[in-house]
């Protein structure tokens, strides 16, 4: 039965990889090349299935991998990374940092994140983390990582996290992992990458790309989801997880019809209500209203929600700029700034990134001639981000990341 | 190949799957082989000679591949693109793991294989060029990434449709669901003109008999006229049984916005299974609008005071309205084009033109 689910396996995937470069081929020289690809092995797509492929013939009956590893770190990889001189400075031994080779911790070592190659085998039992030894894993990353007071800089603490998390998530992918672990992991990384959106706001691209953070944020909060839809309940923090979802995706119409087709008792909840709410203000462009609603979010959905803000604030100021927008114009500054969630000198500069003018007597002159979008670069976000910063207050990253609050 | 008997093709193709040879079955399934030119295996209907010598599902998937032929030969592309693609879905329905979404993706792969080869086709006439598979395919396709809600993906095909030169020499009934499901993308896509041109075109242009068909494309067609202030009758909505849609009417053209919301939320799950509710919801701009147009009727001037406006939105059961969101109400409906005139902070007034100051709402994109 398996070496037969084998050979359908393998068929499939020669037909997919022949059907989609077969397009221009000419007629004659296909059952040479077909047979070329057959012993050139299988492209990255493929990976996984060959993966289960591979895992199938080597243990009969055995279709999935299942990790025996209890380390956070396999100790072949230790050793390798050691001899290479490959360790992070986190991973190091205490007082071997500055030696010629430094020398691994084991009690420090994460697993790094290697990409799939063909021909290489992801699969050996020693080399995978059981679920149960990836939620410790994620947790010390937490912990002893990204809520530590004493690493320096944060920028380094995330590059490192960031990495550390997606190796768990590549041994949850080929393990399949699913169910409580699953999902208790994918919220600790969900959470953290919010998080992280917020506090690297503004950092070089070097250090800290957004659009990265983004990519993986969606892929970890769509299996979430996922895994919310397919598995049995109950799902205690799915109320907190979908609101996020629909605050950091603001004003996406996919983001918005998937909330609705939640089930009522759901969409009902405080969090969600406040959630959909927010969002239709945005859609409604009613920046008045969003940000009164968004004084009301806790500090984490504050910080899922910072990126909108942008697009809040200058929508305010356009149409206010037509709005208002007569030769005797007088809008109070304060008043501005009030209906902003800024002080009054942050009103005003952003006001002026925005071609709005600001008199003598701090009154604005709304004009929409004078409207213009701030150049690029002009605009730092991270200068107006006490609305969310607020909300911070007591709480310690660990205990944001972790959700206990 | 281009002589054999169809028992011999028969037995070939079924000595391939005994001996586990995929690839050499699926040349013997695939177009590109030089069998398909082979006259003694088209047959225009081989079932019979298949089930005798093969079992299933491999049975009916040849038996569709040499119907394919048959047609092929005979120049009617679209059946045979249809029986190509069943030989597709064949496969992939035997798979049966995984959700139901990942086979219509895999699916929706091939149909795009078989849809670029038609694109791609140079070579042939016009009588015989396989474009004539086109709109058909992107229809099928259409349906898929509708369901699978990954409508950037049909993007390609409106492009490649748009561009070709028979776009319009397709038959009736394959123009009004591509028009269909091109108005329901411009819908998503907030492209109210082009939508209603869409959707219009496929109300009127389809079957008088398919009652099912006018409605499903009225469900996205009133939506679309409604944002555009073309309200329809009770007579339209009693005859395509489309009542849930009479309160959001009435409200939208009364101003009222407290039954728009009792509109709304009762028929909810209507709304959204038919994925229009998030639509619907845009109507609220167009009832402040006609909701304040009715205080400037009333007061009689053109400085009215904002607290008239509140006032209007106190009556509708908002209570969570202030002054500030009146007046960013009010900028916004200007800003939008349907207010022409500006607010006054110092006099707490909007002033409004004297000519026209309620532009009609089909003059406003």
């Amino acid at each position: 039965m398996c070496q037969f689910m084998t050979y359908k396996v393998k068929e499939q995937a020669i037909k997919k990889n022949s059907l989609s470069q077969r397009r221009d081929a000419p007629a004659g020289g296909e059952w040479r090349q077909r047979k070329e690809e057959r012993w050139r092995g299988q492209g990255k797509a493929q990976a996984r299935e060959v993966e289960e492929d591979e895992s199938c013939e080597q243990h009969g009956k055995e279709a999935v991998p299942r990790g025996t590893c209890q380390t956070m770190c396999p100790a072949r990889e230790l050793q390798d990374r050691e001899v290479q001189n490959r360790l992070h400075r986190f991973e190091m031994l205490a007082g071997t940092e500055r030696v010629r080779r430094p020398r691994g911790d084991p009690l420090r070592a994460v697993k790094e994140y290697t990409r799939p190659a063909a021909g290489k085998d992801s699969t050996n039992p020693t080399d995978l983390r059981p679920p149960a030894v990836l939620l410790k894993t994620v947790c010390y990353l937490i912990d002893d990582i990204a809520a530590s007071p004493h690493l320096h800089p944060w920028t380094e603490v995330y590059s490192f996290v960031f990495d550390r998390l997606r190796g768990v998530k590549q041994d949850m992918i080929i393990q399949r992992v699913s169910g409580l672990n699953c999902m208790a992991i994918l919220e600790r990384t969900v959470r953290f990458l919010i998080y992280a959106s917020y506090r690297l706001c503004g950092e070089p691209l070097w250090l800290y790309d957004p659009r990265i953070n983004d990519t993986h944020l969606q892929e970890s909060l769509s299996w979430l989801l996922d895994c919310y839809a397919t598995e049995t309940g109950p799902h205690p923090n799915q109320e907190e997880f979908q609101a996020l979802g629909l605050l950091y995706n603001l004003g996406s119409a996919r983001a918005t019809q998937h909330i609705m087709e939640l089930s009522g008792r759901l969409r009902t909840s405080p969090a969600i209500t406040l959630a959909l709410s927010i969002n239709r203000a945005f859609l409604e462009r009613n920046p008045v209203r969003m940000l009164r609603l968004a004084r009301r979010l806790n500090f984490i959905q504050g910080c899922a929600l910072h990126r909108h803000l942008v697009t809040c604030r200058r929508d305010l100021l356009l149409i206010y700029s037509h709005g208002y927008c007569s030769r005797n114009c007088r809008f109070p500054l304060d008043r501005l700034a009030q209906l902003l969630s800024l002080d009054t000198s942050l009103a005003a500069q952003l006001c002026q990134a925005y071609g709005v003018d600001v008199n003598q007597g701090n009154q604005l002159v709304f004009s929409k001639a004078a409207f213009t979008e701030p150049g690029k670069g002009k605009l730092h976000c991270k200068m107006y981000h006490n609305i969310v910063a607020e909300k911070q207050r007591e709480l310690s990253v660990g205990n944001i990341i972790h959700g206990c609050v | 190949m281009a002589h054999i008997t169809i028992n011999q093709y028969l037995q070939q193709v079924y000595d391939a799957i005994d001996n586990h040879d995929g690839s050499f079955c699926a040349e013997l399934l695939s177009f590109k082989h030089p069998h398909v030119a082979n006259p003694r295996l088209q047959l225009a209907s081989p079932e019979e000679k298949c089930q005798q010598l093969l079992e299933p599902p491999y049975d009916e998937m040849v038996a569709a591949h040499l119907r394919c032929t048959y047609a092929v030969s005979n120049h009617d592309f679209v059946e045979a693109y249809k029986f190509q693609t069943l030989v597709a879905e064949q496969q992939l329905q035997k798979k049966g793991k995984g959700q139901p979404g990942e086979m219509l993706e895999k699916a929706a792969e091939q149909l795009m294989s078989c849809f670029r080869v038609c694109a791609s086709d140079n070579r042939a006439g016009i009588e015989d060029s396989k474009k004539w598979g086109m709109m058909f395919l992107s229809n099928q396709l259409f349906k898929i990434y509708f369901k699978i809600n990954k409508l950037h993906l049909c993007k390609p095909l409106i492009r490649a449709i748009d561009s070709s030169n028979l776009k319009n020499d397709y038959s009736p009934a394959q123009k009004v669901t591509y028009k269909y499901y091109v108005g329901r993308k411009a819908m998503f896509d907030s492209d109210f003109k082009p939508a209603e041109e869409f959707l219009s075109y496929a109300f009127h242009h389809c079957h008088g008999s398919s009652q099912k068909n006018k409605r499903m494309i009225l469900i996205y067609l009133l939506p679309v006229k409604m944002l555009l202030g073309h309200m329809p009758t009770h007579q339209l909505l009693r005859k395509y049984d489309l009542m849930q849609f009479a309160d959001v009417t009435k409200s939208v053209s009364e101003g009222n916005l407290l039954l728009l919301n009792e509109a709304l939320s009762k028929h909810e799950t209507f709304f959204i299974r038919c994925g229009i509710f998030l639509i619907l919801e845009k109507l609220k701009i167009i009832t402040y609008r006609n909701l304040f147009k009715k205080v400037y009727l009333l007061l009689r001037t053109h400085q009215l005071p904002l607290d008239a406006f509140l006032v209007s939105l106190k009556m509708m059961q908002l209570d969570d309205v202030d002054i500030d969101e009146v007046q960013c109400i009010l900028a916004n409906l200007i800003y939008m084009g349907h207010i022409k005139g500006y607010i006054s902070h110092q006099h707490q007034k909007l002033v409004v033109s004297k000519q026209n100051p309620f532009p009609p709402l089909s003059s406003v994109s």
